[in-house]
């Protein structure tokens, strides 16, 4: 018998301490201000996006009701690009597939990966003997303070400067100052080694076009490219709810993607469709020209195709994981990511209970949602999380 | 997802066992619920039925039971014991009758007072309003909100069986809890549940041109309660009427559908988390520099005066719209 109090306890304890942490307090008052304003003033700038979202949003949701279909179409797209094409039917295989393909003793760069967190790819990896860079800056000073992701898309949101500062003295073994350029810039120097003598390069993706067999990858950092450019071996990890049909479709889920995660514009949009080739030299391809030479797709379902077959939950896969809704969330922006498992606040405890630790680690979360449906008014997509709440929390009282 | 046999946290137990038992989540006799109205004399029977669900009268009882909580281990016995079954407290010993009516005495009457004057106000307006009385039983709402949908199933039914016996075709309820739960939840358990629900705010709406001016001079600012603006989709009847009263308005950043949760949902199991969510939305409120907020819902009502803090000795009033629409009758 599960005892959810036990549960409750633990993570209780840690709730509070989050909510009395000012670090925590400064940083997520700055980044929803932040935040409200640089989303008011581009969809300002760009008025198309909230039509464009619910375009989206219908796209989406015919994409996820016929997710076997462009599953298919998709590891085949990757296969006739000269890639590898693999399914993952929970997170052991994925781990597996990955490390077989990797071995042992390989450098590797990685770009954030939700995905990764969930499967606690960089461990994994780790433990079978290999070296595992965080690229993503924020993942990066993570990785160095063995802590997780306070959001999904700003991870060390709640991490001031000197502390950063501090964190990469010791680890430099030389002083770095409180000054955000050259953190910024001794990471740089530190990681440019790694991406160019790594042996493999991993990275997730945001959407998936089936047609083309297109990755498409968001960032600003420009760590991604690195990552997936340099190295000989480029692996994506990506969950199968992300593939749409046609590449024409999966540009306009990437804008939305961009727009509500308040990039604006953002700095890359990566579209990696297959290895590095060329046919200069007398019309023969040949791969590996100055990108991977190898190839590979994992496309990983831990429990989101049982998602996606319940009516009352499919519509969660439709995420885009901008994170808007976080900021929106009156218990987030008290804890950040505390109030989560893995996948943070109300969406994250849907999440959390399908593909992420299962209605046991989920029912702290889900009954400390307010479900007070804010977050639903900002997630371009209307995901009703506030329904799917009282869904699970049923589920919980009900077994 | 696998489905586990649970133990749940012993709160959610005793709120559950409570409804379902005694009619409201704290085991209060029906006879305390309905005392507000015993001078009043509404009838039984009527088309306009007065529902509280004695969500405004349990308040006080509520938050003191809360900060009990706040300092007691919640898998201990005399927490499970605080938390309002009686027979079993005077059992063991723990005078509940004393517990209650010590800690809670203050406020009783204010809470008290606010069905009543909600009563008033509409009655003044020109509605004739019936009452079920002692025979009121709370909405359910938390039964569905904290996923007992099993429980709520057969309740729902002994609800709308004296919801039926006042002969009503509309209900006003006071709490929007209340209103969301009849109008979105009942229609698919109750095969016939022929009532138009209403909340206190779109009748008085309806006939804000009869309301007595209020010339306090004070601004206001109005919190936004979730389910009143998201579900039920009521702001600008807020602002309409407070405009038909001459009050001087504010407005928070965040209101309207855009408005901040006050804290309370999640007040019964994690009270600390609560109390600071609701502290961060009387700050909002506050940098309006309104010097006067109002809701118009019970539990945000409680729980932003819990987010005031004791120690706060300029605090912000913050008052129901019933009891600021009350004085304009008083006057």
């Amino acid at each position: 018998m599960a005892d959810l109090q036990k549960e409750f306890n633990a993570y209780t304890i840690n709730l509070n301490k989050a909510s009395k942490d000012e670090n925590i307090k400064k940083a997520i008052t700055r980044a929803v201000k932040s935040y409200r304003e640089t989303t008011a003033e581009t969809l300002t700038r760009f008025p198309h996006t909230p039509a464009m979202a619910e375009e989206v949003r219908e796209i989406k949701t015919k994409a996820i009701a016929n997710n076997s279909e462009l599953l298919k179409q998709a590891m085949d797209s990757v296969e006739r690009n000269k890639g590898k094409a693999f399914y993952a039917k929970d997170k052991q295989e994925a781990l597996e597939i990955t490390a077989n393909i990797i071995g042992t003793g390989k450098t590797i760069v990685k770009g954030k990966s939700m995905l990764g967190e969930e499967l606690s790819l960089r461990e994994y990896l780790t433990e079978k003997g290999n070296e595992v860079w965080e690229t993503d800056l924020g993942e990066f000073i993570l990785q160095l303070n063995h802590e997780k992701p306070m959001h999904i898309l700003s991870p060390s949101i709640h991490v001031p400067r000197e502390q950063v500062a501090e964190l990469f003295t010791k680890f430099f073994n030389k002083e770095v100052p409180p000054d955000i350029a050259q953190e910024v810039a001794v990471v740089r120097e530190f990681l440019r080694e790694k991406y160019f003598t790594a042996d493999v390069g991993i990275s997730g993706a945001n959407v998936v076009a089936a047609d083309t067999g297109a990755m498409v990858i968001i960032e600003n950092e420009g760590n991604v490219r690195l990552s997936t450019g340099a190295p000989p071996v480029h692996i994506v990890l990506v969950g199968i709810e992300k593939i749409v049909p046609t590449f024409q479709e999966a540009m306009k889920v990437t804008e939305v993607t961009w727009r509500y995660a308040q990039y604006g514009v953002p700095g890359y949009v990566n579209i990696i469709s297959g290895p590095s080739k060329t046919g200069d030299i007398e019309k023969v391809t040949t791969y590996g020209a100055h990108g991977p030479k190898e190839f590979y797709v994992i496309f990983v379902d831990n429990g989101r195709s049982d998602m996606a077959k319940e009516e009352e939950f499919s519509e969660a896969l439709n995420c885009l994981r901008c994170g808007g809704c976080m900021y929106e969330c009156p218990v987030f922006q008290v804890t950040a990511g505390h109030f989560g498992h893995i996948y943070m606040s109300g969406i994250g405890a849907v999440w959390t209970a399908f593909v992420a630790g299962g209605l046991e680690k989920a029912a702290p979360l889900v009954y400390t949602c307010l479900r007070c449906g804010r977050c639903v008014e900002r997630c371009p997509m209307k995901i009703n999380v506030p329904a799917m709440i009282q869904k699970l929390r049923e589920r919980v009282v009900c077994g | 997802m696998m489905a586990t046999e649970t133990k749940l946290p012993p709160v959610l137990e005793i709120i559950r066992g409570n409804i379902v038992k005694h009619g409201n989540p704290l085991a209060m006799k029906g006879s305390e619920v309905a005392a507000w109205a015993s001078e009043l004399k509404l009838p039984e029977h009527g088309d306009l039925l007065f529902y509280t669900g004695g969500e405004y009268q349990l308040l006080p009882f509520i938050d003191s039971l809360v900060n009990t909580m706040t300092h007691m281990d919640q898998g201990s016995k005399v927490f499970s014991l605080m938390m309002g079954a009686r027979n079993i407290i005077n059992k063991t010993g723990i005078n509940a009758e004393k517990i209650y009516a010590s800690v809670l005495a203050k406020d009783r009457d204010r809470f008290n007072s606010i069905s009543y004057k909600a009563a008033i106000i509409l009655q003044k307006l020109g509605y004739e309003l019936c009452y079920a009385g002692k025979k009121e039983l709370y909405s359910g709402a938390l039964l569905s909100e904290l996923g007992f949908s099993e429980d709520m199933e057969a309740y729902a039914v002994r609800v709308a069986e004296v919801l039926k016996q006042s002969k009503a075709k509309t209900i006003v309820c006071l709490s929007p809890h209340a209103a969301e739960v009849f109008k979105f939840v009942y229609p698919k358990l109750i095969k016939d549940f022929p009532f138009e629900i209403r909340t206190f705010v779109e009748l008085v709406w309806e006939k804000r041109h009869m309301l007595p001016k209020i010339k306090s001079g004070e601004t206001v600012v109005i919190h936004d309660s979730c389910r009143l603006a998201r579900e039920l989709e009521i702001d600008e009847e807020l602002r309409d009427i407070l405009q038909s009263v001459g009050v001087p308005l504010r407005e928070a950043n965040s209101n309207r559908q855009w408005t901040t949760c006050c804290g309370g949902p999640n007040k019964l199991l994690f009270p600390d988390l609560s109390h600071i969510v609701a502290s961060r939305r009387v700050e909002e409120l506050e940098e309006t520099k309104a010097d006067l907020i109002l809701t118009s819902c019970p539990y945000c009502l409680s729980a932003l005066q819990g987010g005031q803090g004791k120690e706060n000795k300029n605090k912000t009033k913050i008052e129901d719209l019933i009891e600021f629409l009350f004085r304009g009758f008083e006057a």
